[in-house]
C-alpha cells in the first residue's frame, strides 16, 4: 500500500500539463474495459433486479422492490447466507493454517530452487478449478485412492464419505485457495526481516517467543490479505459447492445459479447478487479498518 | 518520454478498445435470402447426443428434401439457458426455431418470444398426439420422454420393477436423484403422489414423507457430471434418469447402464419446436417445423435416440416401440401431468425439498 502512494505522489510531481492528457489516455483503455464488462453489466444486472416474474418464469418488466423483498424475508436466503459465511470462515483459517509456512519459507529462503518452487506453489492455477474439483471427487469418492489407503493400513472399515457433502467441498476449496494464500502473504511478508528475528534470539527469546512476539505480528498484513482474498473468493465459489456437494451444499452462488438458469427467476437472481456484492463491500471495509489497526501499531 | 507519446497517440489510445470493441459485434446478419438459398438457424439441446442424432435423422434429411434450405444447429445445455439467451435478442432474433421443454416454453410464449404457428404451413400439426398439442397453435410437442430407472448392471444383477427399488437397502449410499429445480425431481414427485393416491396439486405432504425415508439412502441430489456417467461407473448403482439418454447410453455402454421403466408408470416430458417471433426467415422455418413434425422425421430420429414420436401417424418398428413408451400397454401407465401448473409451483416444491428432504 506504501508503494502505491509513493508511486502515485511521485508521478504527480514529475507530471506537467501534457502527462495528464496522457495519463487520461494510458487510463481509457482500462476504463473503457471496466466499464464495459463490469459497470454496464452490473448496472443491467441491478435493473433486472427491480423487474418482476409472475406464474412459472415469465419475466415482466416493471420498478419494484418485490424481488428485494421476498428475498430478505425468505428463511432460506438466511440459512444458506450464514452457511456461506461459516464456510467462508473454516476455509479461509484452514487454507492460511495451510498456506501460512509454505509462504514464510517461500519468502525467505535463499535456495537456488526458490524459483521452482514458487512455480509449483503457484501451478495449480493453470489448472481451472473445475478440473481440480474432478480430480477431488476422483481421489476423495468411495473407492478413491483417500478411502483406498485408509481401509488398506486398517484405519477404517467402512469407507468414509468424502464427496457430495460438506466435507468435500471444504477439502477441495482449502487446496483450490492455497495459490492465492500463498502469493498474497509473499506479497505482503515484505517486513518480515530475519534481522529482527536475529535481534530477537540475541537478546534471549526462543524460537517460538520470537515467532509469536515478532514474525507473526509482522506478518499479520500478508495474512489478513491473503485471508481476504481466501474469504471472497470462498464465499463467491461456485464451482466447488456445486460439483462436490452432492446437491446438499447450499452457497448464495449456487442458489444465484439455480434462480437464474434452471428456475429462471432473473430478477431474484439479481436481487441475490446485489445483496452478494454489498455482502463484498461490508468486508472490504472491515478488511481496511483491521489491516489499518494492525499496520498502526 | 510521456510527453513525446501523449499529443501523438492520445487519439489511436482513446478509440483502440473502441474499435476492438466494435469487431466484436456482429457485423451484419446474413440472412442468406436473395441467393437462391435460406439458412434457418435451429436452436436445441446440445448434449446427451441430441445434437449427433438430430443433425443426422433429421436435419440432413430435410436439406436433402429441401435443397433451398440450409439449417444450422445451435447446440445449447438446457431450455433455460436458451431462453435466456432469446431474452437478450428478442428485439432482433437471429434464431429462426427452438425446440425445448415445454414448460420452458410457455414462459417464452407468454413473454411474446414465440409466435404461434400457421396450421396452413405446419399441415402436420393436425396428426399429432393429444398430449403434444398447445394452446393457440403455438409450437406443438415433437419428443417425448419418460422417467425411468437406470442402474449399474454390474451392481444391480436383476432389473428393478418398481420405483420402491430406490428405498431397497441393498442401494444405501448407491442412489442418484436429482432434485428440484430440476424435472426429474419434479417428476418423481408426481408419480409418488399417483402411487400414494394424493393429487399432488393439492398435497404432497405424504409424499415428502416417503421422500424424506429415502434421503439416507441418496449419494447424490445433484449427479455431477451427469446421471449416465455415475451409473456408468458404479458411482452409483441405481438413478432416477430420462428414457431417451438411457436407452443411447445403454447401446454405447455396452449394457454396462440398463434401463427399468417401472411397473406403477411415468410421467411423459415434452419437448415442443417452435417459431421464434420476429423470425425474417419463418417461411422456411415452418417448412423445417412442418418435417420435423412429419411421420418420416419422427420415426428416423425415435429409432437413433429412442424419444417417442409425438405423431400418431408414425410408423416404427417393434424394437424401437419397446424401448420407448410408443406401446399402448406403456402409454395406458402414463400417469398425467400439468406442466404448466407445475412450473408455477416449481420454486415451492424446490423449497420444500430442501427444506423438509435434502437437509434432514
Amino acid at each position: 500500500m506504501d508503494g502505491v502512494t509513493r508511486m502515485r505522489t511521485s508521478s504527480r510531481s514529475s507530471g506537467g500539463r501534457t502527462s495528464r492528457a496522457a495519463r487520461a489516455a494510458l487510463l481509457a483503455p482500462g476504463l473503457v474495459a471496466i466499464g464495459v464488462s463490469f459497470l454496464v453489466p452490473l448496472a443491467w444486472l441491478a435493473r433486472m433486479s427491480l423487474n418482476r416474474t409472475v406464474g412459472s418464469a415469465e419475466l415482466q418488466s416493471a420498478v419494484s422492490p418485490q424481488s428485494y423483498v421476498d428475498v430478505l424475508t425468505d428463511e432460506f436466503v438466511w440459512k444458506i447466507a450464514w452457511q456461506t459465511l461459516q464456510l467462508g470462515v473454516l476455509v479461509t483459517v484452514l487454507a492460511i493454517a495451510v498456506s501460512y509456512p509454505i509462504a514464510l519459507f517461500l519468502a525467505r529462503t535463499r535456495s537456488r530452487l526458490r524459483g521452482l518452487l514458487m512455480a509449483l506453489a503457484i501451478a495449480p492455477l493453470l489448472t481451472s478449478s473445475v478440473v481440480r474439483t474432478f480430480g477431488w471427487l476422483t481421489l476423495l469418492s468411495d473407492d478413491g485412492v483417500v478411502n483406498s489407503v485408509l481401509s488398506g493400513l486398517g484405519v477404517t472399515s467402512e469407507p468414509l464419505t468424502l464427496t457430495n457433502n460438506r466435507t468435500g467441498v471444504v477439502i477441495a476449496l482449502v487446496e483450490i485457495m492455497m495459490p492465492y494464500a500463498i502469493i498474497a502473504m509473499i506479497a505482503g511478508f515484505g517486513r518480515v526481516s530475519k534481522d529482527l528475528e536475529d535481534a530477537a534470539g540475541s537478546l534471549g527469546a526462543g524460537r517460538l517467543r520470537c515467532f509469536l512476539r515478532i514474525t507473526f505480528p509482522l506478518s499479520l498484513p500478508g495474512v489478513l490479505t491473503g485471508a481476504l482474498m481466501v474469504f471472497v473468493l470462498t464465499i463467491s465459489a461456485f464451482v466447488t459447492p456445486r460439483l462436490m456437494g452432492g446437491g446438499r451444499v447450499f452457497v448464495i452462488a449456487t442458489e444465484i445459479f439455480d434462480q437464474a438458469t434452471t428456475t429462471l427467476d432473473w430478477p431474484r437472481a439479481s436481487a441475490l447478487s446485489i445483496l452478494l456484492l454489498f455482502l463484498f463491500g461490508v468486508f472490504l471495509v472491515l478488511y481496511q479498518r483491521l489491516f489499518r489497526l494492525v499496520e498502526g501499531r | 518520454m510521456t510527453r513525446r507519446i501523449s499529443r501523438r497517440a492520445l487519439l489511436p489510445l482513446l478509440l483502440a478498445p473502441v474499435v476492438a470493441l466494435s469487431a466484436c459485434s456482429t457485423g451484419g446478419d446474413s440472412d442468406g435470402v436473395g441467393d437462391g438459398e435460406t439458412t434457418i438457424r435451429l436452436m436445441a439441446y446440445a448434449t446427451g447426443g441430441f445434437k449427433e442424432k438430430y443433425l443426422k435423422s433429421v436435419v440432413e434429411q430435410f436439406e436433402k428434401t429441401n435443397p433451398g434450405i440450409k439449417v444450422e444447429y445451435d447446440g445449447v445445455v438446457s431450455s433455460a439457458e436458451m431462453l435466456g439467451r432469446l431474452r437478450t435478442q428478442k428485439s432482433n432474433p437471429t434464431i429462426d426455431v427452438v425446440i425445448m421443454d415445454l414448460s420452458v416454453a410457455e414462459s417464452a410464449n407468454k413473454e411474446n418470444i414465440f409466435a404461434p404457428l400457421d396450421p396452413a404451413a405446419v399441415p402436420n400439426m393436425k396428426d399429432l398426439s393429444e398430449h403434444a398439442k398447445v394452446r393457440d397453435n403455438f409450437g406443438p410437442g415433437v419428443t417425448f420422454d419418460n422417467l425411468t430407472l437406470a442402474y449399474n448392471t454390474k451392481a444391480v444383477t436383476t432389473a428393478p420393477t418398481s420405483w420402491n427399488d430406490l428405498w431397497d437397502p441393498a442401494h444405501k449410499g448407491k442412489v442418484s436423484i436429482s432434485a428440484p429445480p430440476q424435472l426429474d425431481g419434479i417428476g418423481l414427485t408426481v408419480i409418488l403422489g399417483d402411487m400414494l393416491g394424493v393429487d399432488y396439486q393439492r398435497s404432497i405432504d405424504p409424499v415428502v414423507g416417503r421422500l424424506r425415508e429415502l434421503a439416507p439412502s441418496v449419494q447424490t441430489w445433484n449427479p455431477q457430471p451427469d446421471t449416465y456417467t455415475l451409473v456408468k461407473s458404479g458411482q452409483v448403482s441405481l438413478a432416477l434418469a430420462w428414457n431417451a439418454r438411457s436407452q443411447l447410453q445403454r447401446d454405447l455402454s455396452d449394457g454396462a447402464l440398463g434401463v427399468a421403466l417401472p411397473k406403477e408408470g411415468s410421467i411423459m416430458q415434452v419437448n415442443t419446436i417452435n417459431l421464434v417471433k420476429g423470425s425474417k426467415r419463418a417461411s422456411a422455418a415452418q417448412t423445417f417445423i412442418n418435417y420435423a413434425l412429419g411421420p418420416e422425421a419422427q420415426a428416423a430420429f425415435a429409432a437413433e435416440m429412442f424419444y417417442a414420436p409425438t405423431n400418431t401417424l408414425t410408423k416404427v418398428s417393434d424394437a424401437v416401440a419397446q424401448r420407448t413408451v410408443m406401446t399402448p400397454e406403456k402409454l395406458e401407465t402414463m400417469i398425467p401431468v400439468d406442466w404448466n401448473w407445475l412450473a408455477e409451483h416449481r420454486a415451492q416444491w424446490t423449497d420444500i425439498w430442501r427444506e423438509d428432504v435434502i437437509s434432514k
